[in-house]
């Protein structure tokens, strides 16, 4: 798909702009998500140009976490690139803008966390998003440090209260000139922003690439994609056979957390770890490696409120209205081998 | 004159019955399979029966003019989709039809040398054959697959059959037909809904809604003549486990738990379009994933786990080198170069098979038979190679003198996967056999002139003109070199 002309050209120049205000570094500014705006949907089946690791050894994450990386030059991993004091072990599965993250960020500050996405606009957003919070933050922490305590520190944590509140409403509205106004930034916040990043990636098919057996404590599925028609269903990111990779990467205990305004597609989900159905109770299958996690635990959880209110499908939902269907399942051990 | 080729072997194997002690030589040859007498090279059956009666009456010996109807045995044109119209459950094919597919590209034999499961390429159908007294071919029952089946393996001592399909999903079946519906857990989900999954809380956009409402109506209409449900598959299959990714190899193992124990494991091993090698446990927990032996760069076609090394195995596809891993553990042990480094050639290797000492290794388009020893430490060390007179489509190794029985492509010019031979030769090859010098130090291979590769090659398959337009000739080489399509290439880019 070509976008039209005028479109493409305004995001060059808006592009070119924004490079050029990152050299003067005088003002960070978040990137506005007009100038990212992609078709909803990609072929999961289709072979895209992506680029994913041979192997989890072999995958670079210095670049996406360089607060996190090891001291010790020498510690590199099979491709040679440094190694990470920690592994990655919270992975968002189609992260869209975003949100999720920089929900979860100051949430989980020593756990790093990564967001996967298959469409390249979306994920450049993103990744420019993250980036200019961690100058912010870098600005912020500069000039908070002299005095601490003192009443201009405060200052900006009322601003930042106005102005959530002011952009709650027009978050994801489409009025043109709004910057970006996601307004969650001008406070320091633990971890500093330095725990998340995305990448661009079709998890249906490296999953495996990227993370290795029992690697994961939480995984996220936020707002999949419907697929609406029965033909699609197999385009499902929740299915029988992927959740079978999903319980190779997290390890006994972790968590899977889904969320959709799609009551059929809950039912699905329900029905495919197990809860619904004609296999339910029965153990059969994928379905014996999941237990569903009960709603007072849910309650006491946080990440299943930043799960319904900090990312974007969550915001347009309540905007419109919708319902709103969590589900989260804790990864059992593995079954001991057939006799 | 007639200038006419010889459909080469597709596949080929050697049984041994182990309830009679014969040993027969299989082969699918176009859209028929034969069976041979091992010792003698005698064809004891060619089946479909029916489409060949003029065939079976020819004298073994006649190499000469062919019977006219057999010019329709080529390939349906593509657009006639004969799988569609075909129901799986079809029993009582009308003798003069051609069969629904044009090529059997695999084949599989029970341990026990009774069953043979073949697959029939555009038909979508798992076949099995019960082995005859006589030696002829049986079919037992058909079984047309969702997707087109691209791997099959036998496990559990030949009670179940697995099978890896062009999605990436491996079902098992009960070797012998149930009568049984499926019990697929998917089942369920496969039931109509009433109304349609999407909401007015869930679409928004102008378009969306107008859609839903038509939707709305829609199925409204429906409620009145629902009774024209699709029936689901008639036998008994689950799905074990899937890849997002076409399966291209598949293989089930069983290793002792450890050294100590008499006790033993079951694994399924598959490897995809997508570089990957996914270990998986047995088909009763096809679900828990070991590992994965990730390391290729292309495509994986092949896998091969030596019977006398299975700690190890050999994987190979569209990288121009192989791997040797240690393979419950992930690790590579080898990469075996498979081409000059300076050379930027693309290889595809076809297959990887092992005899009781030795590795081999056929690349797609090639005569040349590579040979490996497997040292104790797992790395693999070049020997001498086969040279045969065309490419190397498939090979067996006969349990009883381990002779290496080639299928050999005849049509195609040695080296290439695409240009013909100018003029058929008056008596086309199809198998070669070659065994291993006896008296020297190294490992040399002489060709074997045996009773079975004269009297199979003078036998013949059935004819292709050599006049065929170059439509029909693509569609052979496809049929014949399909590895070349599972390299990616012309990546759009994305935006």
């Amino acid at each position: 798909m070509t976008p039209p002309p005028a479109k493409r050209q305004k995001r060059n120049e808006y592009r070119k702009a924004n490079t050029a205000v990152a050299d003067d570094a005088s003002e960070i500014r978040l990137p506005q998500k007009k100038f990212y705006r992609q078709r909803a949907h990609a072929n999961p089946f289709s072979d895209h140009q992506l680029n994913y690791p041979l192997s989890p050894a072999h995958m670079d994450w210095s670049s996406h976490y360089p607060a996190f990386v090891d001291p010790e030059p020498s510690h590199t991993n099979l491709a040679g690139t440094r190694k990470l004091l920690k592994d990655v072990e919270v992975v968002d599965i189609g992260c869209g803008f975003g949100g999720l993250l920089i929900g979860l960020a100051p949430l989980l500050p020593e756990s790093l966390i990564v967001g996967m996405e298959i469409r390249v606009s979306v994920l450049e957003y993103v990744t420019a998003r993250i980036q200019a919070l961690r100058s912010q933050q870098q600005k912020l922490r500069s000039s908070a440090i002299p005095s601490e305590s003192s009443p201009a520190a405060q200052q900006p944590q009322q601003h930042h209260q106005q102005q959530l509140q002011a952009t709650e409403t027009a978050a994801d509205a489409a009025s043109p000139s709004s910057p970006d106004a996601t307004g969650e930034t001008l406070s320091l916040v633990p971890g500093n922003y330095q725990n998340i990043s995305a990448i661009r990636s079709n998890t249906m098919k490296f999953f495996p690439n990227f993370f290795a057996r029992h690697q994961l404590s939480k995984i996220f599925i936020c707002f999949p994609d419907p697929h609406f028609k029965a033909r699609k269903h197999k385009a499902r990111i929740i299915s029988e056979t992927l959740n079978a990779e999903y319980a190779y990467a997290l390890r006994p205990g972790g968590l899977l957390y889904t969320i959709t305004d799609v009551e059929e597609y809950h039912h699905w989900v329900l029905r495919h770890f197990g809860e619904e159905g004609a296999d339910a109770g029965q153990n059969a299958g994928v379905t014996e490696l999941f237990e569903r996690v009960s709603d007072e635990e849910l309650e006491k959880d946080d990440c299943v409120r930043v799960m319904k209110e900090a990312t974007e499908e969550g915001k347009k939902v309540t905007r419109n209205k919708g319902n709103k269907y969590v589900a989260v399942f804790r990864r059992k051990a593995d079954p001991e081998w057939p006799a | 004159m007639a200038a006419t080729f010889q459909y080469p072997f597709q596949c080929i194997k050697s049984v041994e019955r182990r309830n009679s002690g014969r040993q027969l030589i299989i082969g699918s040859a176009g859209p028929k399979i034969y069976t041979y007498a091992a010792e003698t090279g005698e064809r004891l059956g060619i089946w479909p029966e029916t489409a060949n009666t003029a065939e079976a009456k020819a004298a073994p010996s006649t190499t000469g003019e062919e019977p006219p109807e057999k010019r329709r045995k080529v390939s349906p044109p593509p657009d006639q989709k004969p799988e569609d119209s075909e129901p799986a459950s079809q029993k009582s094919r009308k003798p003069e039809a051609s069969p629904a597919w044009s090529t059997i590209p695999i084949l599989a034999v029970s341990a026990d040398g009774e069953y043979v499961v073949a697959v029939t390429a555009e038909d979508k159908c798992i076949r099995v054959f019960e082995v005859e007294e006589n030696g002829a071919l049986k079919q037992l029952s058909e079984r047309q697959m969702p997707k087109r089946p691209s791997a099959i393996a036998l496990a559990d001592d030949d009670r179940t059959i697995l099978c890896g399909d062009k999605f990436g999903d491996v079902y098992s079946l009960p070797l012998i037909d149930t009568g049984k519906g499926s019990v697929a857990p998917r089942a369920p989900a496969k039931v109509r809904p009433d109304q349609p999954a999407a909401t007015t809380l869930t679409v928004h956009s102008k378009r969306n809604l107008a859609s839903l409402e038509q939707q709305l109506r829609h199925y409204g209409q429906k409620d009145k003549n629902s009774a024209e449900e699709k029936p689901s598959s008639t036998f008994e299959h689950h799905l074990l486990l899937g890849h997002v990714s076409m399966l291209t190899d598949l293989i089930c193992v069983s290793i002792p738990m450890d050294s100590s124990s008499e006790k033993k494991r079951s694994y399924i091993l598959t490897a995809d379009r997508d570089e990957h090698i996914r270990v998986s446990r047995g088909p009763s927990q096809a679900h828990i994933i070991e590992n994965y032996c990730l390391g290729h760069t292309s495509f994986v076609n092949s896998l091969c786990i030596p019977q006398w090394a299975p700690e190890y195995l050999v994987s190979g596809g569209g990288d121009n080198y192989l791997l040797v891993w240690r393979w419950n553990e992930g690790r590579i042990v080898q990469k075996v170069p498979l081409v000059d480094e300076t050379s930027d050639s693309e290889v595809a290797v076809r297959g990887i098979w092992v005899t009781d000492k030795m590795v081999l290794v056929a690349i797609d388009g090639s005569a040349k038979l590579l040979c490996f020893t497997l040292e104790s430490d797992g790395t693999m060390k070049a020997q001498n190679s086969i040279q045969a007179s065309g490419n190397v489509l498939d090979l067996t190794i006969s349990s009883k003198d381990s002779a290496v029985l080639v299928s050999v492509d005849a049509v195609h010019v040695a080296g290439s996967t695409q240009e013909w031979r100018a003029t058929p030769s008056s008596s086309s090859t199809l198998i070669e056999a070659f065994r291993l010098k006896s008296d020297t130090e190294n490992v040399e291979w002489e060709p074997m002139s045996e009773a079975i590769t004269s009297q199979v090659n003078s036998q013949g398959t059935s004819e292709i003109s050599a006049t065929l337009e170059e439509k029909q000739k693509k569609e052979l080489n496809d049929a014949l070199y399909s590895s070349g399509n599972l390299r990616k290439k012309n990546l759009g880019e994305d935006e």
